[in-house]
C-alpha cells in the first residue's frame, strides 16, 4: 500500500475489500417457504367481508327492485316512517347527476387506488379488484336499467347507494394501506 | 490472447444465461411458483445475508432480516417492473427490512450506548489478514454511521442512493460517513494501526 496514501483512503480501500457475500449459518428457505405458503390473514379480510356485504346488499336491493317493478310501484309514493310522519320518496326526475364533491372524491380515490393496490400482496390485490369489479358491474347493470326507466326511483336510489358503497370500499383501502405503511414502510 | 478471448466469451455467455434464468424465475415466481422463488433465493441469499450482516452487525438479526426481505420480495413481486436489476430491487427491500427490524430491536439501542466501549483491534488497515478487525470495528459503529458506511464504502452506493435507501438527506449521509471514518480512525489508531 502506498506510504503517502492517507489513512482515510486506506480505510475506504479496505472497506471495499470486505466480503459482500456471506453464507448464513442456517438454511433460511424452510422458514421463508412456510411464510409465503401461508395465506396472509390480515385486516383485509374485514374489507373483503364488507365488500361481500355490499354485494349482498346490491343483490337484495335488485330483488326488491324487481318485486317493486312487478307491482308497478308508482314514483313519488308516500312513505310512513316509524315516527308516523308521511313524506314523499325523493326522486331525481330522470335527470340523474352526482354532485361535484362526490365526483372529485371518487376521481381522487380511483387515482390513488392503483398505487395503493400495488402495495398489497398479489392475492389480496386480486380479491379487492374482484370485489370492486363486482360493484362496478352492478353499477353498470343499474345504469342500463335506468336508461330504460329513467324515472324509476328505486333504481336511482339503488344506484346512489351502490356508488356510495364503491366510494366507501375505496376509502377503506386508502385508510388500511396508509395505516399499514405507517407501521412497516420507511 | 485467443484463449483469453474465448474465456471472456464463455464468461459472458454464462452471465447472460444466468440473467435469462433469473428473469425466467422472476416471471414464474410472479405466477406464484415457489420453486422458481427458491431458485431466486439460492441465487441471492449470500448477497442479501451479507448486506444484512454488515448493516446489523449481528448474525441472528441478519438471518431474521434476510428472511423478512425474501418474504417481502415475494409479496411485492408484482411491483417489480424490471426497470432495475432484480438484485438492486432486492437490496432495497433488504435495507428496508433491516431498518424496520432494527427499529424494533432493543439490542440496537444497547449497541448505540456501547459505542464508546470498543474492543481492541489488530495492527494495520488494508492488509487482508486484518479485514476481520475492520469488520469488527464497523460492526461496533453507531447504527446510523454503520449503515451509511456499509452502503457507501463497502457496497459502493453513491450518497444519493444511500440517502434514498435509508430515507435520510444526502447531507446526513455525508455527515454520517464522515463520523464513521472518524470513529473508525480513532478506534483503529488507538489500537496500534498506523496512518
Amino acid at each position: 500500500m502506498n506510504e503517502n496514501q492517507s489513512f482515510d483512503d486506506k480505510l475506504m480501500e479496505a472497506a471495499r475489500a470486505l466480503e459482500t457475500e456471506v453464507a448464513p449459518e442456517h438454511d433460511l428457505w424452510p422458514n421463508i417457504e412456510n411464510a409465503i405458503a401461508r395465506p396472509s390473514r390480515t385486516r383485509w379480510n374485514t374489507v373483503f367481508a364488507q365488500a361481500a356485504a355490499v354485494l349482498l346488499l346490491v343483490g337484495a336491493s335488485s330483488g326488491l327492485t324487481y318485486l317493486a317493478m312487478n307491482e308497478k310501484t308508482p314514483v313519488g309514493t308516500l312513505i310512513t316512517d316509524n315516527t308516523g310522519l308521511n313524506y314523499e320518496r325523493a326522486s331525481f326526475g330522470g335527470h340523474y347527476t352526482l354532485g361535484p364533491g362526490y365526483q372529485d372524491a371518487r376521481s381522487g380515490l380511483r387515482a390513488q387506488l392503483e398505487e395503493e393496490l400495488e402495495r398489497l400482496s398479489p392475492e389480496a390485490r386480486a380479491e379487492v379488484e374482484k370485489n370492486l369489479n363486482a360493484i362496478r358491474a352492478a353499477i353498470n347493470e343499474i345504469n342500463r336499467a335506468l336508461a330504460d326507466e329513467p324515472d324509476n326511483v328505486l333504481l336511482q336510489e339503488l344506484l346512489l347507494s351502490t356508488y356510495r358503497e364503491e366510494l366507501s370500499v375505496m376509502m377503506k383501502v386508502d385508510r388500511v394501506v396508509n395505516a399499514a405503511m405507517l407501521r412497516t414502510d420507511i | 490472447m485467443a484463449a483469453g478471448a474465448a474465456a471472456g466469451d464463455a464468461v459472458t455467455a454464462v452471465t447472460e444465461q444466468g440473467l435469462a434464468d433469473e428473469l425466467e424465475w422472476v416471471e414464474r415466481a410472479r405466477q406464484a411458483d415457489t420453486s422458481a422463488f427458491e431458485s431466486l433465493y439460492r441465487l441471492h441469499v449470500d448477497k442479501i445475508y451479507g448486506l444484512c450482516l454488515r448493516m446489523t452487525g449481528n448474525a441472528s438479526e441478519a438471518e431474521d432480516c434476510t428472511q423478512d426481505a425474501f418474504i417481502q420480495a415475494w409479496r411485492k413481486l408484482a411491483k417489480f417492473r424490471g426497470d432495475s436489476a432484480f438484485s438492486s430491487w432486492l437490496h432495497r427491500i433488504a435495507v428496508n427490512a433491516v431498518l424496520v427490524r432494527m427499529r424494533k430491536s432493543r439490542r440496537e439501542q444497547d449497541r448505540i450506548q456501547a459505542v464508546t466501549d470498543i474492543s481492541p483491534a489488530a495492527k494495520t488497515v488494508g492488509d487482508s489478514g486484518n479485514l476481520e478487525d475492520l469488520q469488527k470495528a464497523v460492526d461496533e459503529l453507531p447504527a446510523g454511521a454503520r449503515r451509511v458506511f456499509v452502503l457507501h464504502a463497502v457496497y459502493g452506493y453513491s450518497h444519493d442512493e444511500t440517502s434514498s435507501m435509508l430515507g435520510i438527506a444526502v447531507g446526513t449521509s455525508k455527515a454520517q460517513l464522515h463520523r464513521a471514518k472518524r470513529l473508525l480512525a480513532q478506534q483503529l489508531k488507538q489500537n496500534g494501526y498506523e496512518s
